[in-house]
């Protein structure tokens, strides 16, 4: 049986055929249609693709919509333009980013914004009312062509999201996004949708003025965009407060906080896109004019950077990480945990935080009820809502006996890391599974086989590889046993993907890929700290290079008995071998984040660094010599297999350690410093739905870009 | 006219969102979309998207005036064919068994191949309207031609006006609530309080297991990340519920209290019934028939008991089919209130009720209890009024499935009123039933 959640169906068609209405354009992307009331509906429905997104033919077409409507209005024979999808989940999700590679120069950029702005400034101009009618994505260019329409109707459906998110691709607003956001929702709340690229429910859009009116069905749309053309309905545009803000000294200021703010996340010298757009708003924020003019001069060099061009890759990455797991298969709605540990908590709390029933078994009733409280804790932080929360710690079973073992549709293993303890676990599950069941180990040292050894069909069993902290972290690592079916492996990766995570297969080999590629980075680190360099200037440089922690901070937050058992596991030497400052750190109980002091002495959750500053030469370089060792151990990697490309190395290693996105990943940055080659350019968008963003949980997009 | 034969009436299955207590885990849902999920549930589950079904029939007993529509309004957002009807009706809290009944009618003279009964209810999204006062005045305002007439309409205006008119499901000519009333029968009937809140543990303790033993999993759908039933007391202990107070009746003579009476639930359930043919024609199981239903009133004005009416429903509906009330393999009587049901039970071991209220010689007689709501009811899984009966309707046609035989439904209802209804197995309807079968 499948069950939905939501109670509106998704994958109805949106907007059947009107009844009565002629086709005036022949298009193949678009239909345009005027019914007997004189009004024109355009319906997006790009051929042969899930998502709508303004690819070029896509574009040339509605230019050809305006033209007709320009002379619809000029004749009066139309009354209005609506614009709608007719896709389940896009209205339309963005530009389309498979075109970007193919802009080269500044000049073949600004030719082609010039195309798109022209179309989208005549649809502004038109003399005839316009409506955009929105359900599902509304994103980047999609609703920089709704922000040029006089009125926006969006439904409050869960699958309706709008915003800018342009710069998690090192760009922003380019079709005069910048300068028509601005006039809509005031220049703080524009900014702070450009700056963060969050994507709105569209009550919160509605609540910034990117959106004019909600409705509550998506079936109400057609309805209400009609009664807003007959109505001549034009949005009311900023308040005269928000639009103060542009004027000086106001902007100045404002400008002045969103640079610090932004800084705060992102280094200029890394992600420019941002600190781009703050000089944009803060030289032109109250002409439109010169605005309009001045954001394709700054928009054309980031478009045709290496940081973008990299960035799209890990966005290509991303997709082709979800794209493992095969659609049609039926989410899991039943998670059975056994160890309520830190990981195994952490697991379970995830996985009802993603709308799951998870029941978690623990010999020890007080681990349980630790875990509960930690839970607690972390869904009153992601889900707010007191219902919500209620609604999620009843999902959050405490299954000492196991008994919700025969009906588990998925079965995680986090125990301690013994080979005849987990073997014992796992024989004693088995015959109480239900068929078809997922069956995986969470184990980080021991090969899959090992612990399938025991069982009665080893092939069912896989790794699931999740990383500390499970709610920050995107990557989960499927690991995959010579003996595990191919079909149990797909299965998990729907899993992973279900709860919002990147799944990335691997070779059952030590470490996987990312603790094998971080140990040695790690450990030389150590060394680097052993033969005397600071402590602070080696975080520095990895910082420097565009980590998102320096290794000895990292280390601490691991935990550095940890780090000293996969370099043991990994046969790793040097750094923290006997009598090293690291092992008399771990024989003194410091053992990082967790007892309060190791490298670093950490207080409220932060390690406690002094201010230094180096020189950034020595800095750069440094931090080069630092990744080298996670570079080799790449290749490594590849050499031997653990996953099956250089992209999916770059991929792991991107979302597993967080590993400087801005330069495309270390096999990427190898080929790209070296000559070597190995990636594609840009990572193949074999991605069937070209969303432009993934869905929205903001903390791993963090790190991707501001 | 060609001769018209009649048809068995064939329950393929229902699907229900998980009850909860009133202004907990559905505090911000409405009808509506607890109606839809559930229906939406059954589309699901039985594979449904497209198809026109052709009728849904159900509604609400709480319910705000822009439901008028609700039935129609939830197939709209479902994934059904948009060209299926939707009837929104109400017989309190037999909505949804009375909703089946119906269906079942058209679908034994073929004036429908299929229909969904359905039902939902929220006293966590209760309409609170203004005085009857306050809101003739605004039509008055409203009506008024220019601001000084229109303020004039304020003339004599009082504060007091504005107290907002809460919903209540007091019985309007007695001015007492359920509890109260049913109070009055456990005292008329001498209930002890033991019997009870034994009652209620052993609900509480067979809707746990039917939980824990996967029975419920294919019957509910998850609603607003709710898998189960939060009633459901699964550390109930005999000693507490001997502890809790009187929930009506202050003084000595109270029985009821809030463990052995439902609480308030949010909740919704919709249940799939068609013709045999329907039924093979698109693959779906059929768990049971339903072979007889009846509903009956009482005159409760007269004193009789608010909710003794199932007494009468079920003697009547025995006699048409010709069996009595030892006939039967499982017994569902909701559990509006633990003395409910023993007041039911005990009238029909009663002589002279039978004699005088049912027209009988003899008593019905008893049953044998173990066969009573062997997988738990209302007292332990709430009871949002309009959805308990496709609650009932799905969990015994699933029973019946698995172990065959005959089941009796019986629901008492507000104003004195009682529906009832007898589901069989395939083996059982075979054997007992002489309905012709459509040629």
């Amino acid at each position: 049986m499948t069950t939905t959640n939501t109670a509106d169906a998704a994958d109805a068609p949106e907007a059947p055929p009107l009844t009565g209405a002629r086709s005036v354009l022949d298009l193949k992307d678009w239909t345009l249609e005027l019914d007997f009331e004189d009004l024109a509906w355009a319906t997006f429905n790009r051929e042969g693709e899930s998502a709508n997104t303004l690819g070029r033919r896509a574009l040339e077409e509605f230019e050809q919509i305006v033209t007709w409507a320009e002379k619809a209005a000029a004749d009066k024979s139309a009354r209005g333009l609506i614009i709608m999808s007719s896709k389940p989940k896009s209205f339309i999700s963005g530009a389309d980013i498979r075109e970007f590679d193919e802009l080269k120069t500044e000049k073949a950029v600004i030719e082609g914004i010039k195309k798109a702005t022209d179309i989208l400034d005549r649809l502004e101009a038109l003399k005839l009312p316009t409506v955009a009618a929105i359900h599902g994505y509304c994103l980047g260019g999609g609703m920089e062509l709704a922000m040029a329409c006089d009125y926006r109707i969006a439904d409050k459906d869960d699958a309706t999201r709008l915003g800018l998110p342009e710069v998690k691709l090192g760009i922003f607003p380019g079709f005069h996004g910048t300068v028509r956001s601005i006039r809509l929702a005031g220049p703080v709340n524009a900014m702070q949708a450009m700056l963060t690229g969050r994507m709105y429910r569209s009550g919160a859009a509605r609540g910034i003025g990117l959106v004019d009116k909600l409705v509550d069905s998506k079936h109400s749309l057609r309805w209400a965009a009609r009664k807003a053309v007959l109505k001549k309905q034009k949005s009311s545009g900023a308040s005269t407060a928000q639009n103060l803000m542009t004027k000086w000294p106001a902007r100045g200021y404002l400008a002045g906080q969103m640079r610090a703010k932004t800084a705060e996340k992102v280094r200029e010298d890394h992600y420019p896109a941002p600190f781009a757009l703050i000089d944009l708003f803060e030289n032109f924020g109250d002409d439109e004019r010169r605005m309009k003019a001045a954001e394709t001069r700054a928009f054309a060099p980031l478009m045709i950077s290496d940081t973008a061009a990299n960035l799209r890759r890990v966005f290509a990455l991303s997709e082709r990480l979800k794209s493992q797991a095969p659609k049609g298969l039926a989410k899991p709605q039943r998670i059975h945990v056994i160890g309520a540990g830190t990981m195994g908590a952490d697991i379970a709390a995830h996985c009802v935080a993603s709308g799951m029933l998870v029941s978690l078994q623990d010999l020890s009733e007080d681990a349980l009820k630790a875990a509960q409280k930690r839970a607690k804790k972390h869904f009153k932080k992601r889900l707010k809502k007191k219902t919500a929360v209620d609604a999620a710690l009843a999902r959050f079973v405490l299954d000492p006996k196991g008994d919700h073992v025969p009906r588990a549709d998925v079965i995680i293993e986090a125990i301690v890391e013994k080979l005849d303890i987990k073997q014992k676990v796992f024989a004693e599950i088995e015959p109480r599974m239900k068929d078809g069941a997922v069956l995986a180990s969470n184990t980080s040292s021991l090969p899959i086989e090992d612990i399938a050894e025991g069982l009665k069909d080893p092939g069912r069993l896989i790794g699931l590889h999740f990383f500390n902290p499970v709610p920050q972290l995107p990557l989960v690592e499927v690991v995959k046993s010579p003996v595990s079916r191919d079909a149990d492996i797909e299965k998990g990766c729907a899993f992973v993907t279900a709860i919002s995570k990147f799944p990335l297969i691997t070779k059952s080999t030590p470490g996987f890929l990312v603790n094998r590629v971080l140990a040695p980075y790690m450990m030389s680190a150590m060394e680097k700290y052993e033969a005397g360099t600071e402590r602070e200037k080696i975080d520095q440089a990895a910082k420097e290079f565009g980590m998102p922690v320096g290794p000895l901070e990292l280390a601490d937050q691991v935990g550095l008995d940890i780090c000293m058992h996969v370099a043991e596991i990994l046969g790793i030497e040097g750094g923290a071998s006997e009598g090293s400052r690291t092992a008399k750190l771990v024989s003194a109980g410091k053992l990082g984040k967790k007892s309060g002091e190791g490298f670093y002495v950490w207080e409220s959750g932060k390690p406690k660094a002094e201010e230094k500053t180096y020189k950034k030469s020595e800095l750069a370089t440094l931090g080069k010599e630092l990744v080298q060792p996670l570079l080799s151990e790449c290749e490594a990697c590849l050499a031997d297999d653990v996953v099956a490309d250089a992209d999916l190395i770059d991929a792991g290693v991107i979302f597993g350690t967080g590993f400087a996105p801005f330069r495309g990943g270390p096999m990427h940055y190898l080929a790209s410093t070296n000559g070597v080659k190995g990636t594609s350019a840009t990572a193949s968008t074999n991605t069937n739905d070209g969303d432009t963003t993934n869905d929205g949980d903001d903390d791993k997009s963090d790190r991707a870009a501001a | 006219m060609s001769e018209q034969t009649l048809r068995r009436i064939a329950i393929v299955g229902g699907a229900r969102i998980p009850f909860c207590r009133s202004n907990t885990l559905y505090a911000d849902m409405t009808n509506l979309q607890m109606l839809t999920t559930a229906l939406q549930g059954v589309v699901d589950k039985y594979n449904l998207g497209g198809a026109l079904i052709d009728e849904v029939t159900g509604g609400a007993v709480v319910t705000h005036s822009r439901d008028w529509n609700i039935a129609r309004e939830a197939v709209n957002g479902t994934t059904l064919n948009p060209n299926t009807p939707g009837v929104t009706m109400m017989q309190a809290c037999g909505t949804s068994l009375q909703a089946a009944m119906g269906i079942g009618a058209k679908i034994a003279t073929g004036a429908i191949e299929c229909g969904i009964a359905c039902g939902t209810d929220t006293t966590s999204d209760a309409p609170i309207v203004f005085s009857k006062k306050f809101s003739k005045r605004l039509i008055e305002i409203g009506k008024a031609k220019g601001t000084g007439a229109k303020i004039g309409q304020l003339k004599g205006f009082s504060p007091a006006e504005l107290a907002p008119q809460p919903p209540s499901t007091n019985e309007p000519r007695t001015g007492m609530s359920m509890g109260q009333h049913c109070e009055l029968m456990a005292q008329q009937w001498d209930i002890p309080r033991d019997e009870q809140d034994a009652l209620a543990y052993e609900s509480h303790v067979k809707a746990e297991e039917a939980y824990a033993s996967g029975f419920m999993d294919d019957l509910l759908v998850p609603c607003n990340g709710v898998y189960k039933d939060n009633n459901i007391r699964a550390d109930i202990s005999k000693e507490k519920l001997a502890e809790l107070r009187n929930a009506f009746e202050r003084s000595d003579r109270g029985t009821l209290t809030a463990a052995n009476s439902t609480p308030l639930t949010d909740g919704a359930s919709a249940v799939l019934l068609c013709s045999e043919e329907w039924a093979a024609a698109r693959g779906l199981p059929v768990l049971a028939y339903m072979t007889y239903s009846q509903h009956a009133a009482i005159d409760y004005l007269a004193g009789r008991g608010l909710l003794m009416a199932p007494t009468i429903a079920v003697a009547k509906m025995l006699d048409r089919a010709g069996i009595t009330l030892q006939d039967f393999d499982f017994y569902e009587i909701h559990e509006a209130f633990a003395a409910q049901v023993l007041c039911t039970l005990r009238a029909w071991e009663d002589a002279d009720f039978c004699k005088e209220v049912l027209d009988r010689d003899a008593p019905l007689g008893s049953i044998d209890r173990s066969k009573l709501n062997v997988r738990g009811s209302s007292l332990a899984f709430g009871h949002p009024f309009a959805a308990t009966g496709g609650r009932i309707l799905a969990t015994l046609a699933k029973t019946l499935a698995d172990k065959g035989g005959r089941g009796l439904i019986s629901v008492c209802t507000a104003g004195g009123m009682g529906v009832t209804a007898i589901l069989e197995s395939a083996n059982a309807a075979e054997k007992q039933i002489d309905i012709p079968k459509a040629a």
